[in-house]
């Protein structure tokens, strides 16, 4: 190993400030795309870092009816969102924290970030929160299959559940066309769509309609909570359009850390780029397809189940 | 192995504490009844004592005790291993808090109840579970097993006052009776193979064993523990036993017995049939089967149940599920002789084993606490007792988080190991088997989706919002007491959780595992899976002390930056109702209920709980529609394996036993005449033969 290993976890830590600081842009972007696609100027892509600047400094306000739990909850959120995102490798082929946590501790992690948001969303004892909440409980428990048989069929087709062997293992076989992970691929666009909260499965620009998940639970949030969760949500995003990209397309990505600082540098562009057109494409997507009934979202995460399950067949025959 | 005494004496002062505290009571007066609780705690203590060095030092011990019955040389024969250890350290863990709990908790039965009849049946209860893990022959097996079983029917009919309880009491009588004749069966075909009823000679006889005998053993088994333990399609009396029990009975019957059941599920699996040819790879397939099933079914009910007591009960017969699966992915991998993943399953299903008993005992504790503050079981009168039951609430929400699976509790740590033996499904070297696991573990990863559904209602639909009946308006904070016996199931599933390493060795050392699945450096050092016995080549790790400590660093770094970033000028917090939509202040019937949030699941899954609602309209005068005296929504869920199971074979009995009753009419010269018909019957058999 040519890098050493402070370098390396000095840059483990950047890559991790990258995610963070960078979440929100990708969230600007995917607004920009989806206004333009509609003949609307838009918003500068800067607005969500304006956004969530300005709603730091805010008052809040806090229903009569809330506990603990909704004041913690915003912290819990952001905190494991942020931890899940160290552990991943966006930018860089490795993550230094592999050697403590694999993906199903980032999944791990994500879940008990949704665990709290879907606390939050009753805590308050609006009708719309409980709305928010139900749903949401649905959808997270149809989509656990689906993500365990992605990550199934990935481990088995790249060997272990280790991110960085992963992601390494990919950047090694190249974009790998076998047919268990084109359904694999499949299996696992369909979730990061339903994870992420986009059209067909929710609306993330609506407020006040009987239609939105997310969003509803998140109605009570003002103020530095609200961008906490915000911000949660943007990392969480790229951290997803990151994971799909290095497992799925590796284009780009060098094969080890020791691939010296041009190549790692090289490699991070690489995948900006590739998240950014990942991010523009789900964007125009969501102009082209109107958001599906709730409960017609069963057959969607079906799909997704079952494109899993063809993957694994065909891995094993 | 060392034989020690010690710890033979140990065992034995423990279990005469047992009955001390079973004794001590009736000499009290009821309403200091409640006191002889540290009785118990201590002698789980002494457990506790007794089982870790046993496991850590790999001891054994052995002694018996004669009884004299005439003519009949009948023993009662001791041995416990490490694997008795361990489920000793499951009672004496569980048995303390609960025990601590209880001192609070009993108090509430003062005046209404008999403290001191509740004081020696626990005592027996417990006592009995300890004797049961260390039996060595048949007899005594059984006897402590009837014994168990007696003392856990009468805890579960000790409000005895309501009548549904007596008939829950019946059905729960008659399930453990079934499950011990099959359990008697198994061990009856083990007696007519080795020609003894001791466990010495079952355990170095395996390889001796019939196939169809071996195979009948196990099936018997499977079906008989399983009844105790709750799978599926065997688990319906568990449901309809936790409601009615007292609080700290269900948290020691869902905590241990269930454990005491899996103890004898793994002794007879691992240690009297051992399966070790790829033909045995059905026993573990069947196994995974059970347990994926027991899973989903449980998780599913518990998802849409509104009574937090009976949707706590099913999470138990979920968790079972997770338990046997990874037990059967344990005998897969063994019966293919690829020991270091059968070892990876075995301690995934054992590291769940201990994981359960610890935050189901915490769930039920707090779910008794929030029962006999607010006198009600229905979820959808509760909410709001986050505000008035502060720590109750918190401590429930760790039980919430530990039992959904979630970092950094200890229910992430065992699922985390479930899930890695199942992606190492891919070693056994048959396609069939391969096909089979991976569609299992769809089911087992849509139980934890699930799971983690269930457990926010449990804790959104009861602690959060605002109250939804008076009961809850009015509900105050549990006494120490109680709070302490939650308090130490709570920090075990902290330390379980962040220090997976401690658990993990434990529970190596204890079943006596070869290999190097855990780090021998620290006790904060990662948990590591590997394919070769040196554990070298890894292929997953996990630490979650360093994903704690990160997480702190991380909530330091968000804070100074949100400090930084706010500092420009000062914020308020602001307490303001909620927004209504500019209706006015909504009232607590627009908040979403138990049966409401749960409603999404009960569509999706409609196939299966076939959900119904009917209206039921009573009227004033006959059938004039428009005095209504009043028009009562009822929904439900289908009851499946009820309706088509147990409905039809209870009814089927019914109906021959009712055809069989027409021949006793009562009078005497029928029954001459039938003794006749035999005896001519018989006359004839006997002419018959040769």
């Amino acid at each position: 190993m040519t890098l050493g290993l402070a370098l390396e976890a000095l840059l483990g830590v950047l890559q991790g400030a990258a995610v963070f600081a960078l979440a929100p842009l990708f969230t600007g972007v995917m607004r920009k795309v989806k206004a333009r696609t509609q003949k609307r100027v838009g918003a500068s892509v800067l607005q969500p870092y304006y956004d969530l600047l300005k709603l730091v400094k805010k008052d809040e306000v806090v229903s009569e009816n809330a506990s603990w739990v909704f004041r913690a909850a915003p912290w819990v959120v952001c905190v494991s969102t942020l931890t899940a995102a160290l552990f991943v490798p966006v930018f860089l082929p490795f993550s230094p924290l592999s050697v403590a946590g694999d993906v199903l501790v980032v999944l791990g992690l994500f879940a008990l970030a949704r665990f709290f948001t879907m606390l939050a969303g009753i805590d308050a004892g609006s009708p719309f929160g409980g709305i928010g909440t139900s749903r949401e409980m649905m959808f997270s428990s149809l989509v656990e299959p689906g993500i365990f048989l992605t990550v199934f069929v990935v481990s088995l087709t790249l060997g272990g559940t280790n991110l960085t062997s992963l992601i390494e293992a990919s950047a090694r076989s190249g974009a790998a066309l076998v047919p268990s992970m084109i359904f694999g691929l499949i299996a696992f666009l369909l979730i990061v769509m339903a994870e992420t909260g986009r059209i067909p499965f929710d609306n993330p620009a609506t407020h006040l309609e009987l239609t939105m998940v997310h969003e509803a639970m998140l109605l009570e949030f003002s103020g530095r909570s609200l961008a906490l969760m915000e911000w949660a949500q943007s990392t969480k995003q790229l951290v997803l359009f990151g994971l799909l990209v290095n497992i799925f397309v590796p284009l780009g990505m060098p094969d080890s850390p020791d691939a010296g600082l041009l190549a790692l540098g090289a490699g991070a562009v690489a995948v900006l780029l590739k998240v950014g057109a990942l991010a523009a494409g789900v964007a125009f997507i969501e102009t082209r397809v109107a958001k599906w009934r709730v409960f017609r979202l069963i057959d969607l995460l079906s799909l997704a189940v079952a494109s899993g399950m063809v993957a694994m067949v065909f891995h094993y025959l | 192995m060392v034989l020690s005494d010690g710890y033979s004496a140990l065992y034995l002062a423990a279990a005469a504490l047992y009955l001390l505290g079973a004794l001590l009571p009736l000499f009290l007066r009821e309403n200091r009844a409640a006191g002889s609780f540290v009785v118990p705690a201590a002698a789980s203590l002494l457990v506790v004592a007794t089982a870790i060095p046993m496991i850590l030092t790999g001891s054994v011990f052995r002694f018996s005790s004669p009884l004299s019955v005439p003519s009949q040389a009948v023993e009662f024969a001791f041995y416990a291993d490490g694997i008795s250890a361990f489920f000793m350290l499951i009672i004496g863990l569980v048995g303390f808090a609960v025990s601590v709990y209880s001192l609070g908790y009993a108090q509430g039965y003062s005046g209404k109840q008999s403290v001191r009849v509740l004081a020696l049946l626990f005592n027996m209860f417990l006592l009995s579970m300890l004797l049961v893990t260390a039996a060595d022959d048949v007899f005594s097996f059984l006897v402590f097993w009837e014994l168990m079983s007696l003392a856990s029917f009468f805890l579960v009919v000790y409000e005895h006052e309501k009548p549904s309880n007596l008939r829950t009491g019946v059905t729960y009588v008659v399930m453990t009776h079934v499950g011990t004749a099959l359990i008697t069966a198994a061990f009856l075909l083990l007696y007519f193979q080795t020609g003894s009823l001791s466990f010495d000679v079952f355990r170095a006889s395996s390889a001796t064993l019939g196939p169809v005998a071996r195979d009948s053993v196990f099936v018997l088994a499977l079906a008989g523990f399983g009844t105790k333990a709750g799978l599926v399609p065997m688990h319906t009396w568990l449901p309809k036993a936790h409601p009615s029990a007292p609080s700290s009975v269900s948290a020691l019957m869902s905590g241990v017995m269930l454990k005491v059941a899996i103890y004898g599920l793994a002794l007879v699996t691992l240690r009297f049939v051992v399966p070790h040819a790829p033909a045995d790879a059905w026993m573990g397939l069947l196994l995974v089967g059970a347990g994926a099933t027991s899973a989903l079914v449980g998780v599913l009910y518990a998802a849409v149940d509104s009574d937090i007591k009976r949707a706590l009960a099913y999470s138990s017969v979920e968790n079972v599920g997770i338990i046997v699966v990874s037990l059967g992915l344990s005998v897969v991998f063994m019966s293919y002789g690829l020991s270091t993943l059968a070892a990876l399953a075995l301690l995934a299903s054992m590291y769940h084993c201990l994981n359960h008993a610890v935050f189901k005992s915490l769930l039920f504790m707090a779910a008794g606490a929030v029962v006999s503050s607010t006198g009600t079981t229905d979820m959808n009168r509760m909410g709001g007792l986050a505000k008035r039951m502060p720590w109750t609430s918190l401590l429930f929400l760790v039980g919430a988080v530990a039992i959904a699976g979630l970092p950094p509790l200890n229910g992430f740590v065992s699922e985390w190991l479930a899930l890695q033996a199942l992606l190492s499904s891919y070693r056994v070297p048959s396609v069939p088997v391969q096909l089979l696991i991976g569609f299992s573990s769809i089911v087992f990863a849509l139980t934890i989706g699930l799971a983690l559904a269930t457990f926010v209602k449990l804790f959104g639909v009861s602690f959060l919002a605002r109250p939804r009946s008076p009961e809850a308006e009015a509900a105050v904070e549990a006494p120490k007491s109680m709070l302490a016996g939650m308090g130490v199931a709570g920090a075990l599933c902290v330390l379980l959780g962040v220090l997976p390493y401690l658990a993990a060795s434990t529970i190596a050392s204890s079943f006596g595992f070869d290999i190097k699945l855990v780090s021998s450096y620290s006790p904060f050092g990662p948990l590591m899976v590997g394919y070769t016995a040196a554990g070298a080549s890894s292929v997953s790790d996990l630490s979650m002390s360093t994903v704690v400590v990160v997480a702190a660093c991380v909530a330091a770094a968000l804070f100074g930056f949100v400090y930084v970033a706010g500092s420009g000028r000062k914020t308020v917090v602001r307490p303001y109702s909620t927004w209504e939509g500019g209706f006015g202040q909504l009232g607590v019937r627009t908040e979403y209920t138990a049966s409401s949030v749960s409603q999404p699941l009960r569509t999706a899954f409609k196939w299966f709980l076939g959900p119904r609602t009917e209206v039921r309209r009573e009227y004033y005068s006959g059938s004039n529609p428009l005095l209504k005296r009043s028009v009562r929504v009822v929904s439900g869920t289908r009851e499946v394996f009820e309706d088509y199971l147990y409905v039809p074979v209870v009814g089927g009995a019914v109906f021959v036993m009712d055809k069989v009753r027409r021949i006793q009419t009562g009078k005497v010269n029928s029954y001459l005449l039938y003794i006749m018909i035999v005896m001519a019957f018989f006359l004839m058999l006997a002419a018959l033969q040769p």
